[in-house]
């Protein structure tokens, strides 16, 4: 029998924080659908979620030269993310520290300095402040006193990076990339370590009516959905059954990020391309390596918002063949985000393996994927419905049980987290939400 | 130059597969195609002058003829949901420029605008781009060799590509 679960105030008479305390249940698997769509609870998550963690920016392929920089986004805040002409990777904030204008404009670049085009207040591509380049007898006539070069340096990030992946944060004093990424290096060493990595182009983007962490969840801990959403697959015989999203594991790392690794029995032998096996081997551990040639699809999150996706390996003529990515689900408002989708490829790969992998990865995913077509649907939908949530004075929960009662595997499994037998689980998806909750009940 | 017959059968065939399309013939718009067809849409930049603002190292859509007739049974299946209710679509097609090629195809280059609603909410996506097409003559009439769409948003402002362009 369904009973109602008053909250005990109207949403209005209850503080955010103090609402977000006592509905969001994880330990018991109970999400409250008000924290998906709310303004509210999204300018804060901008302040402590997006303000606060380590934020994915670009892949290294991207700025591969000295003064070359793409424009991204920080929560709601532009940055540009450069490699100076000495070669070291730094974030600014994409703002001139004179009144404020955009630095850079277009999606990415290449140059010495940017030119503000306001006033022509210019900085260096290392972030220092050069003058204003109106010409140096305007400028003594308009600042006689000289200008403070270093109180004018552009406002920098922190920006580390790991396995080629760049990451920056405004949480200065925070733990390193490394720290915060925990147990995740082990994976993303498989995903984006075991050889050189490209950016095949240019990122694709497009607009999405839904709440930034439906699609997160999706991919931390959502292996469930794809016999259902993805049914077309069975349909058209595509694959045997609907043990393609169950046979594997699922990873609760433990920090809000998670992951579904799925495998093929090990006698199957690699997926991967044979050409590459060599330069795995000198960059992955034996045990890193063992369960690369097991992967048959490998899926994840990394708090908050960057996802991974190597897709379930399929047969092109003789060959087995994947095209992974990675997906930035950029927030731009409670119920509205901006893809981004990145095609990576191992640099030396054979080309065979580039050119069927990405016609693979543009057919089943992205803008046009049949994949991404089914999962789009789903988080408008949710995201409408939670918009619809937020008057009602009764809350609406989400169920979040699954796996609640398994117990992870011990050490028959070589990487680290709670790793468990069979990827249906919602133990990382529950984690991420503690993790949330943490984020957004701190003070500071 | 190409007779004025030449033109308009040109012009009639791509007003027709708008339709096909729009009335959701998607099995007999597949039937226009040729066995060896490319169906391409590169991802467009914002970049400043004069540098290019088409990528083509990567598509929204890199299609053939054997993943353009997945993408048809996909749509035929009862579990294509996300085009389930189908979107209302219109697409307008115009500015026909036709140039005739060796071996009898032709060239041609025209603008397509799609509107785009799923009929709820009183909303829609407006989809604009200019396209360019081979066509080839084949059995009793023309079949589309290539496409390739330059779309007019660096960010697209539709949810998805279940619709055709």
């Amino acid at each position: 029998m369904y009973t109602v679960v008053m909250r005990h105030e109207t949403a209005t008479s209850v503080s955010l924080t103090d609402r977000i305390r006592d509905t969001v249940l994880p330990d018991e698997g109970r999400i409250p659908m008000f924290i998906y769509a709310d303004p509210d609870v999204y300018s804060l998550e901008l302040q402590r979620v997006f303000g606060r963690s380590w934020l994915f920016v670009a892949h290294e392929s991207e700025i591969p030269d000295p003064g070359s920089w793409v424009q991204r986004t920080m929560g709601a805040a532009s940055v540009i993310v450069a490699r100076g002409e000495d070669g070291i990777i730094r974030t600014f904030l994409n703002s001139c520290r004179h009144r404020g204008m955009k630095l850079a404009c277009e999606d990415f670049g290449q140059g010495k300095m940017w030119r503000c085009p306001y006033h022509g207040f210019a900085y260096a591509s290392t972030g220092e402040f050069m003058g204003t380049l109106v010409g140096a007898p305007y400028e003594r006539i308009a600042y006689p006193g000289g200008l403070d070069r270093d109180a004018l340096h552009l406002i920098e990030a922190r920006c580390e990076r790991y396995q080629g992946l760049v990451f920056a944060t405004w949480n200065l004093d925070g733990p390193s990339l490394e720290e915060y990424l925990g147990p995740m290096t082990w994976y993303l060493d498989v995903l984006v370590g075991r050889a050189e990595m490209e950016v095949v182009g240019v990122p694709q983007k497009w607009v999405i009516p839904c709440a930034w962490k439906f699609p997160s969840e999706n991919f931390t801990c959502d292996a469930y959905h794809t016999a259902t959403a993805h049914a077309f697959l069975a349909k058209l015989d595509l694959v045997k059954g609907v043990d393609f999203g169950r046979d594997g594991y699922h990873v609760d790392p433990g920090n809000g990020s998670g992951l579904g690794i799925g495998v093929h029995p090990e006698e199957d032998g690699s997926y991967f391309p044979k050409e590459l096996h060599d330069e795995y081997a000198s960059n992955l551990d034996a045990d890193q390596l063992r369960l690369l040639h097991r992967v048959k699809n490998f899926h994840g999150n990394l708090f908050p918002n960057l996802s991974f996706l190597i897709p379930n390996f399929i047969k092109v003529g003789d060959d087995w063949v994947s095209g992974m990515m990675l997906r930035l689900w950029q927030p731009m408002g409670p119920d509205k985000i901006e893809a981004w989708s990145w095609h990576l490829v191992e640099k030396k790969g054979p080309d065979w393996w580039k050119r069927k992998g990405r016609a693979t990865y543009v057919q089943t995913f992205g803008m046009s994927g049949m994949f991404d077509q089914d999962d789009t649907e789903n988080w408008e939908l949710q995201t409408k419905n939670a918009v619809s949530a937020l008057p009602r004075d009764d809350e609406v929960w989400m169920h979040f049980e699954m796996g609640i009662h398994l117990e992870p595997l011990g050490d028959e499994f070589p990487g680290p987290g709670d790793v468990y037998d069979g990827k249906y689980s919602e133990s990382a998806g529950r984690t991420y939400y503690r993790h949330w909750r943490e984020l957004m009940l701190e003070e500071r | 130059m190409i007779s004025v017959d030449h033109r308009f059968a040109v012009q009639d065939f791509l007003v027709a597969e708008a339709r096909l399309l729009d009335h959701r013939r998607f099995e007999e718009w597949l039937e226009l195609w040729t066995d060896d067809a490319t169906y391409y849409v590169p991802v467009r930049v914002s970049k400043k002058k004069p540098a290019p603002d088409v990528n083509d190292d990567i598509g929204l859509f890199d299609d053939n003829k054997i993943s353009l007739t997945l993408r048809v049974r996909r749509l035929g299946t009862d579990v294509a949901w996300a085009e389930d209710p189908p979107s209302f679509t219109r697409r307008f097609v115009s500015n026909f420029e036709i140039q005739p090629e060796e071996g009898g195809e032709v060239r041609v280059r025209d603008y397509l605008l799609m509107y785009r609603s799923r009929g709820d909410g009183g909303v829609h996506d407006l989809i604009s781009g200019e396209r360019e097409h081979v066509l080839r003559v084949e059995g009793d009439g023309f079949r589309l060799a290539y496409r390739r769409v330059v779309l007019d948003q660096a960010s697209i402002g539709t949810k998805n590509f279940g619709v055709f362009l």
